[in-house]
């Protein structure tokens, strides 16, 4: 774990204090507004909790040069203070998924270091952020034991389209919960929690190669700790590069499937889920709601142009089956693009073990499901164009079934990829 | 004279003889080696056989992209193509050593030739080999890239990078064999030129409206459909 990036005069800070009951990480390195600000805020959350004593707070902006903000104490309760510290900002180089990872890591080996009972960490726009996320993220485990609290957004129809279509569902058929946002970012863990996932993160085996964001809720599952969700309300995500988007696919599909490796021998006993507790209320009228249009039509034509070129690749990883399947799919016209549930189930399942087996570079397996991906998007698009809030729900409760209904097509390739091919 | 004549007879059979009874060590030798380097590559085949088909050789060769190697491989088995291309080196290099026991100054000058280029021909190989595995990846991951970006002639730039490495490689190869010299500069920087002038071509002339739209959307003439979209992926 890494406590490298935290500077000199703010570890000794740390040291000074001795320990703490709260730690929270605070990460967005575009926000430019000054750390005190998230100090306020954390202090106006904390105020609704009974039993903090003292809290830390740590933002990823960078202002190592600023002056440090000294411990302060309430004037009611002397015992409650709240410090700051910074991370550095990442180089130029990093991915927002690898920056994110390091700076989780951060978070954990301070949190760690001071023993803390809880953490929370917020990473998705904190600009919007309010003294409720903190408090409602954090408080289900001061006050009510839980070792888990999993975020749950307020969502336009055609936002968190990798989340509905593989990471939720995909994590609800592995490990039996059920979780809006299995990948966060924004949690809360109970110490015990965390001192888990440390333990774990510097393992011999896994080293600096897994991202930690992918492993919280799959190392809470496997772990029985007891999980569950808040509702946040809405989160604001920035506008999708599609031209990057193979990036994106290959920096949040990779470490799932490669936490999937690790945790094979739990996975493979689970049987069905099962819902988790949720706390706070969702947005009214807004979930799922949204009127835009969507240019079907290019994501479409990019599934067909995959169709056509990277049969090669696939077929080092999809069945024969599968391939006329989509080869078929391909040649079907625009207004009946439709990618059964079933389908697109065994393709994710199917790159998850060709991503085990490493039956091409793990980098061009995962960018090569792009089109897939965009053509799964398009056809989801085009059945809930006029869709309302019920009947998105059972679209996606209908695919998370199919992921489970699915498990033992993955089982029975995952443990036997030359006997099972379908 | 009769006598002169059988005397000079007699002679030259007599040296005949001499220098064939000089040459049987030799063949002796030779055949000796044969024999041995023979039971060596027999032996050496039959285990590299052994453990080659026990980790699924074959599969492997297609799984690593190098299907197309069973199409030339004897019996389409690319583990007896590995095999028998072992064991006939080894009978090789048993011949040379075979040929050197003969006493005579140009079959040893030979064979330290043959010797002295064997580095060369497994550098070439090893060449050849590196350059195309490198020019199956780089193939790959440019189609790979070229699809996700919406090119429709990804499979054609995708193929220019393969011969452009293959080619890269390949002259190499001959530049180590010392094959050529000159002659396969000249070719190479031609074709390399070529190719790389054909997939400037097409790229340029297939982008050409791409340019155009990323030029409009820049210059603010329309607006891009992308940022218009309503989709979130995470």
């Amino acid at each position: 774990m890494d406590l490298d990036s935290i500077s000199q005069p703010e570890l000794e800070q740390i040291e000074r204090l001795g320990g703490a009951d709260l730690i929270v990480g605070i990460f967005d390195p575009e926000y430019a507004e000054e750390a005190c600000t998230s100090v306020a805020t954390v202090r106006e959350s904390l105020a609704a909790l009974s039993k903090i004593a003292r809290a830390v707070v740590i933002c990823n902006n960078g202002n190592h040069s600023r002056a440090l903000i000294a411990p302060e104490f309430t004037g009611e309760n002397q015992s409650l203070a709240v410090i700051s510290c910074s991370l550095p900002l990442p180089g130029p180089a990093a991915t927002p998924q690898h920056s994110m990872s390091a700076a989780y890591r951060s978070v954990f080996a301070v949190g760690g270091k001071l023993g803390v009972r809880a953490c929370g960490v917020i990473a998705s726009q904190p600009r919007g952020l309010t003294s409720q996320w903190i408090y409602r993220l954090v408080q289900p485990v001061l006050e009510l034991g839980f070792d888990l609290v999993a975020p749950r957004y307020t969502r336009h129809k055609m936002e968190g389209l990798l989340n509905r279509s593989v990471l939720s569902p995909l994590h609800r058929a592995l490990y039996g919960e059920q979780l809006q946002n299995p990948a966060g970012p924004d949690f809360g863990l109970s110490g015990k929690l965390l001192q888990r996932v440390l333990r774990q993160d510097s393992g011999p085996q896994r080293g600096n190669q897994i991202d930690l964001m992918a492993s919280i809720a799959s190392t809470a599952a496997c772990g029985a700790y007891q999980v569950c969700e808040a509702h946040l309300g809405a989160r604001t995500q920035p506008p999708t590069d599609w031209m990057n988007l193979s990036s994106l696919l290959a920096e949040v599909l990779g470490p799932t499937f490669l936490e999937m490796e690790h945790q094979a021998a739990f996975w493979q006993s689970v049987r069905g889920s099962r819902p988790v507790p949720r706390f706070g209320l969702p947005e009214a009228g807004s979930e799922d709601s949204g009127t835009g249009t969507v240019d079907v039509q290019r994501m479409i034509e990019s599934f067909q142009l995959g169709t056509q070129n990277l049969q090669d690749v696939w077929d080092r990883v999809l069945p024969p089956t599968i391939l006329l399947e989509l080869r078929k799919l391909s040649r079907a016209p625009a207004d009946q693009f439709r990618l059964p549930d079933d389908l697109w189930v065994r393709i994710i399942y199917d790159f998850a073990v060709g991503y085990r087996h490493r039956t091409i570079s793990r980098d061009h397996l995962l960018r090569s499901i792009t089109p897939i991906y965009l053509g799964s998007i398009a056809s989801y698009a085009l059945e809930m164009k006029t869709a309302g809030v019920g009947e998105i729900e059972s679209r996606i409760e209908g695919q998370s079934r199919a992921y489970e209904a699915n498990k033992s097509y993955l089982v029975s390739r995952w443990r036997w990829p030359d006997r099972f091919s379908p | 004279m009769w006598d002169q004549i059988g005397q000079a007879f007699s002679f030259s059979m007599t040296r005949m003889l001499g220098q064939l009874a000089s040459l049987l060590p030799g063949i002796v030798a030779l055949i000796a080696a044969l024999l041995i380097s023979t039971l060596v590559a027999w032996v050496f085949a039959a285990t590299l056989r052994r453990s080659l088909t026990s980790i699924d050789f074959n599969r492997r060769v297609a799984q690593w992209g190098f299907s197309t190697l069973a199409q030339w491989s004897p019996s389409k088995s690319p583990t007896l193509l590995v095999t028998r291309a072992i064991a006939w080196t080894v009978i090789l290099v048993g011949f040379l050593i075979g040929i050197s026991a003969f006493d005579i100054t140009l079959t040893s000058r030979l064979v330290i030739r043959l010797f002295a280029y064997l580095p060369n021909v497994i550098a070439a190989a090893l060449v050849l080999v590196v350059g195309s595995i490198i020019a199956r990846f780089l193939a790959r991951s440019v189609l790979i890239g070229a699809v996700n970006i919406n090119l429709q002639y990804a499979r054609l730039l995708s193929v220019g990078v393969k011969w452009l490495v293959t080619v890269l490689a390949v002259a190499m190869a001959l530049e180590h064999l010392a094959i050529g010299g000159g002659i396969i500069r000249l070719a190479f920087g031609i074709l390399f030129g070529g190719i790389v002038l054909a997939l400037a071509l097409a790229v340029g002339l297939g982008s050409k409206d791409l340019v155009s739209r990323s030029l409009d959307r820049e210059a603010g003439k329309i607006p891009s459909q992308n940022v218009q979209e309503p989709v979130g992926h995470l």
